[in-house]
């Protein structure tokens, strides 16, 4: 990744954390906006209707603070930005990343639509591809990234634009599905792994080739990735410690939740202690603190073939700070190295193995800033949710906001 | 109430966006597959048409009786001001449908084409309860019941693009496909007739089908099909609701099979209901290939003149024929028995068929419009409310006829013009509706046929069905022949009906 590597040589290299949890609509929503979970509200992919056990999928709109390009000057181009979904009227161009759903609804302005449209341009590759053909969904990433890169190449030079962000997501696909052929030299889809990063590093190049001296640059990840060994199922460890249960004879889904039920847990590693009020059948009241304890202990101590299964337990306090935290979680684990943390009602083992052989880590995404003159002071092991103060810092034309979030 | 636990699911105004897989970070806005059944490891994404603000969420988790959209009805939950299209809102059911939901509080829209106000005129019959034209019954509807339905005349074969446009104006939330012609003699009739009854009703329905995939994937199509499609299986197997049940096994030469959740066998007894067996395989396919929803409503043979709304004032009746073609059994006994002819049984007249009067009807059909099917999901109702044999309701109709009215009333066997059966064993299953959405039938067959007669014997009816008696008696034969059967007795009812109940299993 030739390209790449320059960058490395003139910028500034940095590993970063992610949140807590370690996935994208959390980890883009902390960047956007520059805030935590407690402020920005959006702790997972999923959530409960408040005062019910009914999933929803936030999105854009539940985003509680603003994101950078409603408070930067000059337009913005924003292409591909997980949990940007639907978009809004903005100053520029946003054509919003995964989940999206409805391509009228993740496009604005709508009158660009037709543009992308004669691109082939594609909101996310099929994922479900993968479960009937590995090749057809190589072929479709591909594609995917090739009418990502025409739309971008067209918006740089048709927008007067002050702000571009691209985020590729194949990579991420590609890993969750195919960390065993970046690993395995003699992988049928080895070469295939490897490619598409020197396409995007091809990218990489022709995008700061064009871009000019004073042009600040920043390339980071939300997450990193390593090999996913075991899957483990959380709410079977609740079942077997006796803090879940659901009504004999019904379906393990929330809405059956036992009322002597004392926590539950949601993807990937969020747990919530079954609080009265909070939730209808809740049934803790003053004993929260001695069960999140309890917690602390039965997860801690939790192992698989003899390896510790969760680095970290975190309680909300620790880790989230701001209006929302009522809303989030009481406790959210990191899974140790190899482990990823599901949240299965239904599960009856606690580790399996799936299709996926790649997983998110928390600890090692990457951060890479060319400054656009002089020197630069970054943090020796920033977190993402400070990128954008880092930016604001670093550019001189967004003095005047740089800051905002932590005043 | 037993759509209470349906969830948004099966609800028509859920906009599926798609399936993701949050494990791997991936989405597809193609696929849906029910996730309830599975370990949780992808998610179906629903927006809702009426409650944006919900953003997306798993529509597998609200139930009905959640929704601030449902309010619960006499029929079970109800989406408030729930949008319902009629195709056939000119005919016996589709009108009196679209008061009835019109009263309930649905939106009430509608199409129709006049063929039967034609093919019935072709005849040389007429409706014996008088109609006006649409725009006084809408009129009518507006100023007795306060209700504006939304009209087009709109062939939905021929005119597919313009029934394509008014969907897409409308956006129903159901469709109640009653747009075909319900007359097996009609289809008998020659060449020219079998065609313009499989063109009604075949491609009509293909295009309903197509305009549904493009246009509103989500909505339910409720659709006419009948018992006649089935036949009438001489080894006395039971005629399941559509499709066999689980437990069915298929054996042969000592091996085994499971039919289980299989089509089962029809048998239809005239080009007419060929056409409803088309209907069924092309519905069937729909839903598979474009995860349509759909309810085949196997209806048995109608009757009767009553519901609140049609009863209201003269204007709002709904037309009733008697004639060979499109007059159905009971309603042409009693016509007969008002104008002196003996009540005709064909053949042996121990054919034996399901039956439903028309508020029942209305009732079945307003509990399935409450309770959408699932998407993807093609169901079958057998709806009937009882079974009897043709001789059975002749005795009764005569009975009625007699005793109440003080009519001398006689029954005669005539040659039958059909082929069928005139002697055959009959088990009906038709436990879906009573069991799975709250169905108990509600009018007595003698209380109806007793309105029956106080309409017919009123001056204007009796003079209509006086004007047009010739037009009762079958000339129209499977064979192609064209004359009026003839006498082959008259009978003693009373002995024979007491030898049908000893020979049949009668599921009264």
């Amino acid at each position: 990744m030739p390209h790449t590597r320059v960058l490395l040589e003139e910028g500034i290299f940095r590993q970063m954390r992610s949140t807590v949890p370690e996935i994208s609509s959390v980890a883009w929503s902390s960047m956007i906006t520059g805030t935590n979970p407690g402020v920005h509200g959006i702790f997972g992919f999923m959530d409960l209707f408040e005062g019910s056990y009914r999933m929803r999928f936030p999105n854009f709109r539940d985003l509680r603070a603003e994101p950078f390009w409603r408070e930067w000057p000059g337009e913005s181009v924003i292409i591909n930005v997980p949990s940007t979904y639907p978009v809004e009227p903005m100053e520029g161009v946003h054509i919003s990343g995964f989940v999206s759903v409805d391509m009228a609804r993740s496009v604005h302005p709508a009158g660009l639509l037709d543009k992308l449209t004669e691109m082939d341009y594609r909101l996310d590759v099929d994922s479900q591809k993968a479960h009937s053909s590995m090749a057809l969904f190589l072929s479709d990433l591909n594609k995917t990234l090739e009418a990502r890169i025409r739309a971008s190449r067209y918006l740089w030079d048709h927008v007067d634009w002050r702000t571009f962000m691209l985020v590729f997501t194949g990579t991420d696909r590609l890993m969750h599905f195919l960390w065993n052929a970046y690993e395995d030299e003699r992988h049928v889809h080895h070469d295939f792994f490897l490619d598409h990063f020197r396409r995007i590093d091809e990218a990489v190049g022709e995008f700061c080739a064009r871009m000019n001296d004073t042009d600040l640059l920043v390339m980071h990840s939300d997450h990193g990735f390593e090999r996913l060994d075991w899957d483990i199922q959380i709410n079977h460890v609740l079942k077997e410690a006796g803090f879940l249960a659901f009504e004999a004879g019904e379906e393990e889904v929330l809405r059956n939740i036992h009322p002597t039920s004392r926590a539950f847990a949601l993807e990937p590693g969020r747990v919530y202690v079954h609080r009265r009020g909070k939730y209808p059948r809740g049934c803790v009241d003053d004993e929260a603190d001695t069960i999140m304890a309890d917690l602390e202990q039965v997860f801690s101590r939790l192992e698989v073939e003899g390896r510790k299964v969760i680095r970290d337990v975190y309680r909300a306090e620790d880790i989230y700070s701001g209006p929302q935290v009522e809303h989030g979680p009481d406790l959210v684990l990191v899974g140790a190295e190899g482990f990823n943390l599901r949240a299965t009602m239904k599960a009856r083992v606690l580790a399996e193995r799936g299709i996926f052989t790649g997983k998110h880590t928390q600890d090692n995404a990457f951060l890479l800033v060319r400054p656009c003159g002089g020197e630069a002071d970054l943090p020796e092991w920033p977190e993402i949710s400070e990128v954008r103060t880092i930016i604001e810092t670093m550019n001189p034309a967004l003095a005047g906001v740089c800051g905002r979030r932590y005043a | 109430m037993h759509n209470a636990k349906c969830t948004c699911w099966n609800c028509p105004a859920i906009d599926l966006a798609g399936k993701v897989d949050f494990r791997a970070c991936g989405q597809s806005t193609k696929q849906f597959v029910k996730a309830a059944d599975d370990t949780e490891e992808t998610r179906i994404m629903g927006e809702c048409k009426r409650r944006p603000e919900l953003g997306l969420f798993d529509p597998m988790d609200m139930t009905f009786a959640e929704c601030t959209e449902y309010a619960p009805g006499p029929y079970g939950y109800m989406l408030r001001d729930m949008r319902v299209m009629i195709l056939g809102i000119d005919g016996y059911l589709g009108w009196t449908l679209a008061l009835w939901l019109g009263s309930l509080g649905c939106k009430v829209s509608g199409v129709d084409n006049y063929n039967r106000r034609e093919w019935v005129k072709e005849r040389g019959a007429q409706t014996i309860v008088p109609i006006s034209r649409m725009n006084e019954r809408l009129r009518a509807a507006r100023e007795v019941l306060g209700l504006n339905i939304d009209f087009r005349q709109i062939d939905i074969y021929s005119e597919r693009d313009r029934f394509k446009e008014f969907v897409d104006e409308v956006k129903p939330e159901s469709i109640v496909h009653y747009a075909e012609c319900p007359s097996a003699p009609f289809s008998m009739i020659d060449v020219e007739h079998a065609i313009k009854v499989q063109e009604n009703n075949v491609l009509g329905t293909l295009a309903t089908l197509f305009t549904m995939r493009d246009v509103v994937p989500e909505t339910s199509m409720v659709k006419l099909g009948t018992m006649g499609e089935y036949g009438t299986p001489l080894t006395g197997r039971p005629i399941f609701e559509g499709l066999f049940p689980a437990d069915a096994v298929l054996q042969w030469e000592g091996r085994e099979w499971s039919l289980g959740g299989e089509i089962v066998p029809r048998d239809p007894a005239s080009f007419y209901h060929v056409s409803k067996v088309q209907d069924t395989f092309n519905c069937y396919e729909a839903c598979k290939y474009w995860w349509l929803r759909s309810y085949d409503v196997m209806q048995g043979v109608i009757f009767g003149v009553d519901t609140d709304q049609v009863s209201a004032d003269p204007r709002l009746r709904t037309r009733l024929d008697i004639d060979e073609w499109f007059g159905t059994v009971i309603n042409r006994f009693v016509a007969q028995a008002v104008a002196g002819i003996p009540l005709t049984l064909y053949g042996m007249g121990r054919q034996i068929r399901g039956f439903i009067a028309l508020r029942d009807a209305m009732e079945c059909m307003t509990r399935l419009i409450c309770s959408p099917p699932e998407p993807g999901q093609y169901a079958v109702v057998n709806q009937v409310s009882g079974i009897y044999s043709t001789r059975e309701l002749a005795y009764i109709v005569a009975k009625t006829g007699r005793e109440h009215f003080g009519l001398d009333v006689q029954i005669q066997r005539v040659e039958n013009p059909r082929v069928e059966a005139d002697e055959h064993p009959f088990e009906a299953i038709y436990e879906r509706l009573p069991k799975e959405f709250g169905f108990a039938p509600q009018v007595a067959l003698e209380d109806e046929v007793r309105k029956m007669f106080e309409l017919f014997l009123t001056d204007e009816v009796r003079a209509r069905i006086e004007e047009r008696r010739q037009v009762i008696m079958p000339k129209t034969w499977w064979s192609g022949v064209k004359r009026e059967v003839e006498r082959l007795e008259l009978l003693d009812l009373q002995g024979e009906i007491e030898e049908d109940e000893r020979m049949f299993k009668i599921n009264r």
